[in-house]
């Protein structure tokens, strides 16, 4: 019973969200908004089934957790199957229970959008994918799971189709991805080489036979990782991906898939503990995503895309953690951070509906007055992310920065506390741009530095129908408001819930003493944590500030480094490196090498064989002697080799 | 030495007796019938006979035990090549709903049984006379199975396949006398003596023996007559012995070549034969018209393969042999069950023009159609697929990788030659060429049944463990 050995209810959590993608997908027309219901009910049931498995596995403590059950044998070494286990269950919790207050949201959100049933369709079909990618106990379900996801945020960043931003968005994710996905299927290769397995508990049994390949599997993998959690150098898809409507940046890119890498690395921990290189390469790619994320986010305007610079630095955290092998740290900020992240993905959302689709925050301002909810939940989310005291963010930040120190990184350390300073640096910067002040919105946009504005309304269709009762947007965006307070609270004390759960899942290390004890961490981190909020304080929400707001946007616009204004030029050496010779070499093959050389040689083949055919089909004559007088002569020709033969010896 | 019979030897020919005692009752209730009995029955009789053949014989699985001092081994190996041969009796059975006079049903049905029995009693044969017994016995049955349509063409391919065949038969019966002088046994056992490479009879008997079992099997150069016979036989019948004469054959194959102490010399020319035929017969494929003789030299190609697999003599081999036999079963008489489906008593479907258009006409028999085609040419995810993976996985392993190469070059030969196929089924531009509407529901049936089995095999690789070792 329970989740030790067997749980039942593991194929309905996998399963019934596919239940509701395929309805959703065939009787849509007939649905209506009630492809909504049927979606939010999809993902309803396997969260209770999912909270009731964490119920059960919280209390068993020290008794060994884990759901394994077996689906079906393929070849030798080929065993698919589901595990819930601690790490599983926790990312199963997170995508079912936050996957279903954005669902309720996106009921709201999607009011009037026609084409609802197909969104609820792949919504749903994304939490499936993420469900198999988690609950797989083998390499190649969750490279399965790892595809599909990447489909399910490809079909869902252009789901405005008709923008041809979304589309090119949503292809450039895509190509991305599968960079990711080819190599994860590599380390699958070699793994599957030396362990002729590709069951996570044999090959975790049998690191050393990996030998000195063990760094280049973890390289691999990581590559996977690093390009689905938008790790630096493949990162430059995500603030893209904002293109795509505002449940969906909460979910697929904030709170569950960009996350993927996490589970990746922390699922992997035996091959991770065993190869330092990986953790020193998997800590630094980390940190460095965390620090560059956060200084991008300080350039930005748009409300949706700073979000997105500061999931891709929240998420470098989350990476640096499980990198320098703190698993149990880097898993708590995933836990916190997909409540507080959605937090604020979702209050945005209600902020742009309230502005008809206007994302740029120097044309806001005021907004606290007209969508209160927002502020209020948006205000606990800002305290969580800078990992405020008492807020869900500053239980796990804590724990990755201090966990760095640690294991030996001190790098790593000072990376973490210069990051957080600038998150809470630019979370109070949107903050108080966006919520206090007047509002901006009908001031020229010229005088608050916007050079180029993106007429509203002109993107999505038939707006201006009947609204969505207001609480179905207002209700999820308050409960993951409460969350951003009282997530951290399961994590607190050695006997936590959250301790509980884990004590077994991540070996237990010795570690030496380090020479800042973690009390001090804290201090260290609130004080650079202080100080980012007041030079936010002072630059947006300072009387005078607020008072000669559009001058000052307008002069910081101008005046914005044009190395963060250019992303730190990645676009453009992704493009000078990857894209312009690919396209060059297209352009060769299309134009010169495919119709001569390839079509000239397959045209060559075809002939020759043709022609080889007839002459084969020329000993067919249809006269009996001839047939005859081929087998004699195929039967002397055997009688001569074996003649030699029988000589020979 | 113990000479009398047991009843132990009896259990183990109990699936032949059953086959072959089917077919007097066959022809026992014809006779009864007032007129004749009507195709059904003979048809239910005849399927109700094979499959308590295949049900008996399947109880035995999982035995050893050597019936008739050594001349037929009953073990998994058996049994199993007996299942493949009573299913694809079964299927090419299930083909007969349309072909053939009412009147000659029982014979034809009561013909295949016996057919069958001699194909089983080849499965189990370990001395060379139960080889030969089971040989004739298989073959006599199906000169004349080839020969009750009336047309010319299917009397002439019964005459060509009757002098052929003796002419390969009197060959392996050369081959086995010299293999006697040398080991003095008629077992294969005694083939593992030591010391009989150094008899040149050894050399030109094992010679002789291959090249009556590569005109069995229909390799390059031994298979002229294949597409002669294939052609004019009638089709349940051409599928017939398109699958049981290469399952009996290569069993035949196996246990010789398992036999041999190092395999190696003996077996090579048999092995380069197999390479021939596989890029000849894929080769011969781009010219044809007939589908009957584009699936015959797609069957000489087919048994290439399988030879290939048992290239080394490796347990893995064998395996893998058998695998991709119950795969070529499914594959090739699914697509025999379509072209039948299409076709009347003149066997009109058989022409490849006659699939022109056959996308718009018939869409599902069209996609059922492309389907066996494509698993014959080995697309994922079909049995076909997995099983060429298979073999390209044994016989590299056992050092043959020359024959992998070939089969690769082979297979990327055949894929034109199916493509063709598929292309006039779908090609818009042709007008749909009218074709008849036969009602066969058992063919129907028969197709699905392989359709699923092609697609099932590539989930649920069964490659049956215990089949070694095949002589004691």
């Amino acid at each position: 019973m329970g989740v030790a050995g067997s749980y039942p209810l593991l194929f309905a959590i996998w399963l019934v969200p596919l239940a509701g993608a395929i309805v959703n997908w065939a009787f849509g027309p007939q649905l209506k908004r009630a492809a909504g219901i049927v979606g939010c009910v999809a993902i309803g049931l396997p969260f209770v089934a999912t909270l009731a498995a964490w119920g059960i596995a919280t209390q068993s403590s020290g008794a060994a957790v884990g759901a394994n059950q077996h689906l079906l044998s393929w070849m030798p070494g080929f065993d698919f199957g589901l595990l819930l286990d601690p790490l599983s269950l926790i990312w199963a919790l997170i995508i079912t229970g936050v996957g279903f207050l954005i669902h309720v949201y996106s009921v709201g959100y999607m009011w009037p959008d026609t084409a609802i049933a197909r969104f609820f369709a792949y919504m749903n079909f994304f939490v499936f994918a993420m469900l198999t990618l988690v609950l797989s106990d083998n390499f190649v379900g969750l490279l399965v799971g790892w595809g599909l996801v990447g489909l399910a945020s490809y079909f869902l960043i252009g789901f405005w189709f008709f923008k041809p931003t979304a589309v090119a968005a949503a292809r450039k994710a895509f190509v991305i991805n599968v960079v990711g996905d080819v190599a994860i299927m590599f380390a699958i290769f070699m793994i599957f080489a030396k362990v002729g397995s590709t069951s996570f508990v044999t090959v975790f049994a049998h690191v050393p036979a990996l030998g000195n390949w063990l760094f280049l599997v973890c390289l691999f993998l990581f590559i996977g990782a690093a390009a689905k959690s938008a790790q630096i150098p493949l990162h430059t898809w995500l603030p893209d991906a904002m293109e795509g409507p505002t449940p969906v940046s909460a979910l697929i890119h904030a709170a569950t898939m960009v996350t993927a890498g996490v589970y990746l690395v922390a699922r992997c921990w035996p091959l991770w503990n065993a190869s330092h290189d990986a953790q020193v390469l998997v800590g630094t790619i980390g940190g460095l995503t965390a620090l560059g994320g956060a200084l991008l986010g300080v350039a930005q305007w748009d409300i949706k895309r700073i979000l997105a610079y500061s999931t891709m630095s929240q998420i470098g955290y989350m990476i640096m953690g499980v990198g320098v092998t703190a698993y149990q740290a880097g898993v708590a900020h995933f836990f916190t951070h997909a409540f507080f992240k959605a937090c604020l993905f979702l209050g945005a959302g209600i902020v742009i509906h309230e502005l008809a689709d206007e994302q740029d925050i120097r044309r806001m301002g005021g907004m606290r007055l007209r969508a209160p909810v927002a502020f209020f939940a948006m205000f606990a989310a800002v305290l969580a992310i800078s990992g405020f005291p008492g807020f869900a963010g500053f239980f796990s930040k804590d724990a990755v920065v201090f966990g760095a120190l640690e294991h030996g990184f001190p790098w790593l350390y000072v990376l973490g506390i210069v990051t957080a300073g600038i998150t809470a640096y630019y979370m109070f910067r949107l903050f108080f741009v966006t919520f206090f002040g007047t509002y901006r919105g009908d001031l020229d946009p010229a005088q608050v530095g916007v050079t180029n504005p993106v007429e509203p309304a002109a993107h999505e269709p038939a707006h201006g129908e009947a609204h969505a009762p207001a609480w179905l947007m207002a209700a999820p965006v308050a409960i993951l408001g409460v969350f951003s307070v009282i997530a951290g609270y399961v994590m607190i004390g050695s006997n936590s819930p959250w301790n509980r759960l884990f004590t077994q899942t991540f070996p237990s290390q010795n570690l030496a003493v380090p020479a800042l004890s973690e009390g001090w961490t804290t201090a260290i981190l609130f004080i650079v944590m202080a100080a980012g909020i007041a030079i936010a304080y002072v630059r947006y929400a300072t009387p005078a500030a607020l008072a000669d707001a559009p001058a000052r946007l307008r002069a910081e616009s101008q005046r914005m480094p044009a190395v963060l204004v250019r992303l730190f030029y990645f676009d453009d050496v992704i493009d000078w490196l990857f894209v312009r010779p690919s396209q060059a070499l297209g352009r060769f093959f299309g134009s010169i090498f495919d119709p001569d050389v390839i079509d000239g040689a397959v045209r060559g083949v075809v002939r020759v064989n043709t022609e080889l055919g007839e002459v084969v089909r020329g000993m067919q004559t249809g006269l009996l002697r001839s047939y005859a007088l081929v087998i004699v002569f195929g039967a002397a020709l055997f009688a001569v080799y074996y003649a030699l033969q029988g000589v020979a010896h | 030495m113990p000479n009398f019979i047991t009843h132990q030897d009896w259990l183990a020919i109990t699936p032949l007796l059953i086959a072959g005692g089917g077919a007097l009752i066959v022809l026992l209730v014809d006779l009864l019938w007032p007129k004749h009995s009507p195709r059904a029955v003979s048809l239910a009789i005849g399927i109700g006979v094979l499959l308590a053949a295949g049900a008996f014989a399947a109880t035995t699985y999982g035995r050893s035990y050597n019936a008739f001092n050594g001349g037929f081994m009953l073990g998994g190996f058996a049994v199993v090549f007996q299942e493949i041969i009573v299913l694809s009796a079964i299927l090419s059975l299930s083909l007969f709903g349309t072909f053939g006079r009412d009147d000659r049903m029982a014979g034809i049905t009561a013909l295949l049984l016996w057919s069958t029995t001699g194909a089983m009693l080849m499965a189990g044969a370990a001395n060379l006379m139960t080889i030969f017994l089971g040989l004739e016995l298989l073959s006599l049955a199906l000169y004349c199975l080839c020969g009750v349509a009336d047309r010319a063409a299917s009397q002439e391919s019964a005459l060509k396949y009757l002098i052929l065949s003796s002419t390969a038969s009197g060959f392996l019966l050369f081959g086995m006398a010299l293999l006697f002088g040398a080991t003095g046994s008629v077992t294969l056992a005694s083939l593992m003596l030591p010391g009989l490479a150094a008899n040149p009879l050894y050399w030109m008997g094992g010679g002789f023996f291959l090249v009556g079992i590569a005109f069995k099997l229909s390799l390059m150069p031994f298979h002229v007559w294949s597409p002669d016979v294939y052609e004019g036989a009638p089709l349940p019948v051409t599928a017939f012995m398109s699958v049981v004469t290469k399952a009996g054959t290569l069993a035949v194959f196996a246990r010789f070549a398992y036999a041999l102490p190092a395999g190696g010399k003996l077996l090579l020319p048999f092995f380069v034969i197999a390479g021939v035929s596989m890029i000849g017969g894929n080769l011969a494929m781009l010219a044809q018209t007939d589908l009957k003789r584009l699936l015959a030299y797609s069957g000489v190609a087919q048994a290439g393969y399988m030879v290939a697999a048992l290239a080394g003599a490796s347990a893995l081999g064998m395996r893998y042999a058998i695998y991709y036999l119950a795969a070529y079963m499914f594959m090739n008489l699914g697509a025999f069950a379509i072209v039948a489906v299409l076709s009347g008593e003149r066997e009109e479907g058989a022409q490849i023009a006659a699939f022109r258009g056959l996308g718009q006409r018939r869409p599902w028999l069209a996609a059922a159609m492309s389907f066996f085609l494509l698993a014959l040419a080995g697309f994922p995810p079909t049995a076909g697929f997995l099983g060429k993976i298979l073999i390209l996985a044994a016989t590299v392993n056992a050092g043959y990788a020359w024959l992998a190469a070939l089969l690769i070059a082979g297979t990327a030969i055949s894929l034109y030659a199916y493509f063709k196929v598929l292309r006039l089924m779908y090609d818009p531009h042709d007008q749909p060429a009218p074709g008849p509407r036969t009602s066969a529901p058992l063919a129907y049936a028969g197709a699905a049944l392989c359709a699923a089995f092609v697609i099932i095999m590539t989930f649920y690789p069964l490659t049956p463990s215990n089949v070694l070792p095949l002589v004691k």
